[in-house]
């Protein structure tokens, strides 16, 4: 009864409103409501692996930030090119975030001719974690420190191979990146590279002797270090590493290595809204002081370390550049 | 400490209300997450994980290994009943389990899978205790050119499970190799056979090309032909395994535990090539070997202790060398350094304790395993009683939503309806599915550790003859192509003779 007088009388007025609220929801409310439903946040590695457990370890006081839930989605495969590729083509709505890696967004695009997406098509809400990496050969092996291993690659070429969790891993320009600061002129014809699948293959490859070192991030080495497996060789932070009796590239004076190391942010299309984004970043520095998320981070092995949305925006740049040279330098960039 | 007194802090740790509590909800976890397809185990330990962090390390860990136990053998019960593997680990389930349930004998079935994991645990929990140190020496001789050897021998399964033609068979797993080519280069990173679209960059999907291989064929068939099955009767399967059956398959059953607890103690290989080399051991040296793919109890046995010996054999490169061998391992290493505890050789003089109340807790997983199994497959089992007409629907409902849920992605959809179509021709054809599998999931393995070994060698093929480990899988496929071409040749000579004795 009540709503067909409404109707008809006022149908002039009802269409206005509703025009008018059309309007309201499709601009300036979202960022005011924003987050008015649960956020997607993609994943680009399987479950279980290390980025899937950083997400969903700050998922947890991250979501208590946002107000409604984040949907933990992992969208796998093609070294996180399809998870990333999913986000590029999000709507920039602030609905559909991804969990971004050094893998996926500084060695990749440096490495890789074809990868289907650029650095420059994602806008990042803030980097959170920081993974210093560590070099290491067999506990038993005659090679005691990084010279060692320069001296023995040169004194005899094609002796000293080192593994990896594939083509274009951070691990892969890792261990070149290394040999070519110590001085070997060419470490991908001088050295071979063993490409195995994932990074626990390439730490077992060194145990048994498939390769002879390894650089990878210090959070995975960390057991086999203090099981007395694996012998550290350096560690590329200035500050020296827990658990790893190593030398650091301050010590060593390479300085150039500090941008060695592994990351996790979060970003979202390059159109994303700066209020979104700014949202975010204010979110994270809670979330990240968040006391319990830190211990279970640090057990580890994993440095917090919060940047804002520029911060982390020309620190991943930066990384990017010094890859990107080096891949050019050393011809490593994979074509086709 | 003794190992008297290292038993007795351990059953301190786990002879309480909150690990017996933990081993238990993990199994039921893992049981239901494994019969849903799509719903991994892996998957049903990554989203487990975060609730351990605040438990005990004991009590966490307990409930992480019951969750990958349960989720191991209750990816059968959906391979038996409606051909589509809840897990990638019981792919071999269905070669002889499904035919049993359209043969009336579900229960039959499901029984055997239940008792075989359990004994298969079993034993692989006892390797786990008494030889973890030896296997995990063992495993560490395992490189490249190791792991080449042994793929090598084990694609001699293909001809085990190629049925009546072994043209048809290796027709079949030239399409599982050629397939299994399909995304980045391993050494180079480049792409093969991508089309240029990121969704083929990952290669195909194993779980899509799994379920459409081998439920969706079924459908079709089906759709084609409504009326072909309309007046058979579904059985309700009542007959329940018996222990004359049990102790006929007895000897399968240790067999397929001991290729489960070596190929799990060698990090990664997985219990998939496990369980179908279980399965071809089995029928090679089965008295019944024309029944199996027919529906045959000991072919049921053979893959589910084959698949379920993997499991307790993970955690010997996990504790003794700190090596995950598998995602899942990598998962609960994740809950060990959570709680501060470095799985590797100093955690057995540094936390004895830890290791020990693990032992006792996997000792009565198996039992756990045993009791909620048992209500597990009683009451999946009327899955065999409903009418196909509600079944097969149900069933391609639950396809699509596991292929999609597996990695979130619509064209994994897309694969597994393509997948579905070759099996459906594959069907027609009379060319068996098995070996495109196999093919599917041995290819890629065989090809990376060639050319990780060629790395090595710098191009010399004598790394593949480099120690007594490749000599033996060498003799060993040399023997077994010599016995396929023997057989082979009699078959065609006893066929010539029938044929001269007719004219």
């Amino acid at each position: 009864m009540y709503i067909p007088r409404i109707a008809k009388n006022n149908k002039p007025k009802l269409i206005i409103a509703a025009a008018m609220s059309a309007v309201l929801l499709s601009s300036s409310v979202i960022a005011a409501d924003y987050p008015s439903r649960p956020v997607n946040m993609i994943i680009p590695y399987g479950p279980g692996g290390a980025t899937d457990i950083s997400a969903r370890t700050i998922s947890e006081p991250l979501s208590k930030e946002v107000g409604k839930p984040l949907v933990m989605v992992n969208k796998a495969g093609a070294g996180g090119a399809i998870g990333s590729v999913a986000v590029q083509n999000a709507k920039a709505d602030g609905y559909t975030l991804l969990f971004a890696r050094v893998g996926t967004h500084t060695v990749n695009p440096a490495m890789k001719a074809t990868l289907p997406y650029k650095l420059e098509d994602f806008r990042f809400v803030g980097v959170y974690e920081i993974n210093p990496v560590a070099c290491a050969v067999k506990a038993d092996s005659d090679i005691n420190s990084m010279e060692d291993l320069v001296a023995q690659a040169k004194a005899k070429p094609g002796s000293v191979s080192y593994s990896s969790s594939g083509v274009g891993s951070l691990l892969h320009l890792a261990a070149a990146m290394v040999l070519k600061e110590f001085g070997l002129e060419n470490p991908v014809k001088q050295a071979t590279h063993i490409p195995m699948k994932g990074g626990g293959g390439a730490a077992t490859a060194v145990l048994t002797g498939t390769a002879t070192f390894l650089c990878s991030n210090s959070s995975s080495l960390a057991s086999f270090v203090k099981n007395k497996q694996l012998k550290p060789l350096l560690v590329t932070t200035a500050e020296p590493v827990a658990g790893f009796d190593a030398p650091t590239s301050k010590d060593l004076g390479k300085p150039a290595l500090e941008q060695l190391v592994g990351w996790t942010g979060i970003a979202g299309p390059d159109d994303l809204p700066d209020d979104i984004a700014a949202s975010w970043g204010k979110w994270l520095a809670t979330a990240t002081s968040n006391k319990e998320f830190k211990e279970k981070m640090e057990a580890r092995g994993s440095v917090i370390r919060l940047m804002s949305p520029e911060e982390s925006k020309s620190f991943i740049n930066a990384q990017y550049k010094q890859f990107k040279a080096l891949v050019d330098e050393l011809g490593m960039r994979v074509e086709g | 400490m003794t190992l008297l007194e290292n038993l007795a802090a351990g059953f301190e740790l786990v002879a309480n209300f909150e690990s017996v509590f933990a081993l238990a909800g993990g199994v039921l976890i893992g049981v239901i997450a494994g019969a849903i397809p799509g719903l991994s185990a892996t998957m049903a330990v990554a989203l487990t994980l975060p609730f351990t962090f605040a438990m005990q390390p004991i009590t966490g860990i307990l409930l992480l290994l019951g969750v990958y136990k349960g989720g191991i053998f209750g990816g059968s019960i959906p391979a038996i009943l409606i051909k589509t593997p809840g897990t990638p680990a019981s792919s071999a389930t269905i070669l002889d389990g499904h035919p049993m349930v359209k043969n009336g004998q579900a229960g039959k079935a499901l029984g055997m899978a239940l008792w075989a994991s359990c004994t298969a645990d079993l034993i692989s929990n006892l390797a786990l205790i008494l030889f973890a140190g030896w296997l995990a020496a063992f495993a560490l001789k395992f490189g490249p050119p190791e792991f080449f050897t042994l793929i090598l021998f084990s694609l001699t399964i293909i001809a085990g499970v190629s049925g009546d033609s072994l043209l048809k068979g290796i027709v079949s797993a030239l399409f599982g190799l050629i397939l299994a080519t399909i995304g980045l280069d391993l050494v180079y990173g480049t792409n093969r056979f991508t089309l240029n679209d990121p969704n083929l960059m990952g290669g195909l999907n194993f779980i899509a090309v799994l379920i459409g291989l081998f439920a969706i064929p079924e459908i079709l068939a089906m759709v084609w032909n409504p009326k072909s099955k309309e007046g058979e009767t579904q059985n309700l399967g009542k007959e329940w395994v018996t222990f004359a059956e049990y102790k006929r398959c007895f000897k399968t059953i240790v067999r397929g535990s001991f290729i489960g607890v070596f190929l799990g103690s060698i990090p990664g290989i997985g219990a998939a090539p496990s369980a179908f080399l279980s399965y071809s051991e089995a029928r090679r040296k089965s008295p019944n070997k024309e029944n199996f793919g027919k529906g045959e109890i000991e072919g049921v046995a053979a893959s589910e202790s084959g698949n379920n010996g993997v499991a307790g054999a993970t955690l010997i490169p996990l504790l003794a060398l700190g090596i995950p061998g598998d995602v899942i391992t990598a998962v609960i290493i994740g809950a060990f350094m959570v709680h501060n505890l470095q799985p590797g050789p100093m955690m057995f003089l540094n936390s004895p304790d830890i290791i020990y109340g693990l032992f006792m807790g996997l000792i009565i997983s198996s039992v756990f395993l045993f009791l909620i199994g048992s209500v597990a497959i009683r009451a999946f089992s009327y899955v065999a009683d409903i009418p196909r007409g509600i079944l097969f629907p149900a069933v391609m409902v639950l396809c699509v939503y596991g292929c999609y849920a597996v990695n979130n992605n619509i064209f994994d959809v897309g694969v597994m309806f393509a997948m579905g179509w070759l099996g459906y021709v594959m069907l027609c054809k009379g060319i068996p599915a098995a070996p495109f599998l196999i093919a599917f999931i041995l290819g890629p393995l065989l090809e990376d550790n060639f050319r990780q070994s060629m790395l090595m060698s710098g191009g010399s093929a004598e790394i593949l003859v480099r120690g007594p480990i490749t000599w033996f899988f060498w003799t060993l496929t040399i023997i077994t192509i010599v016995a396929i071409i023997r057989s082979g040749m009699g078959k065609k000579k006893a066929e010539a003779v029938e044929h001269g004795n007719q004219e």
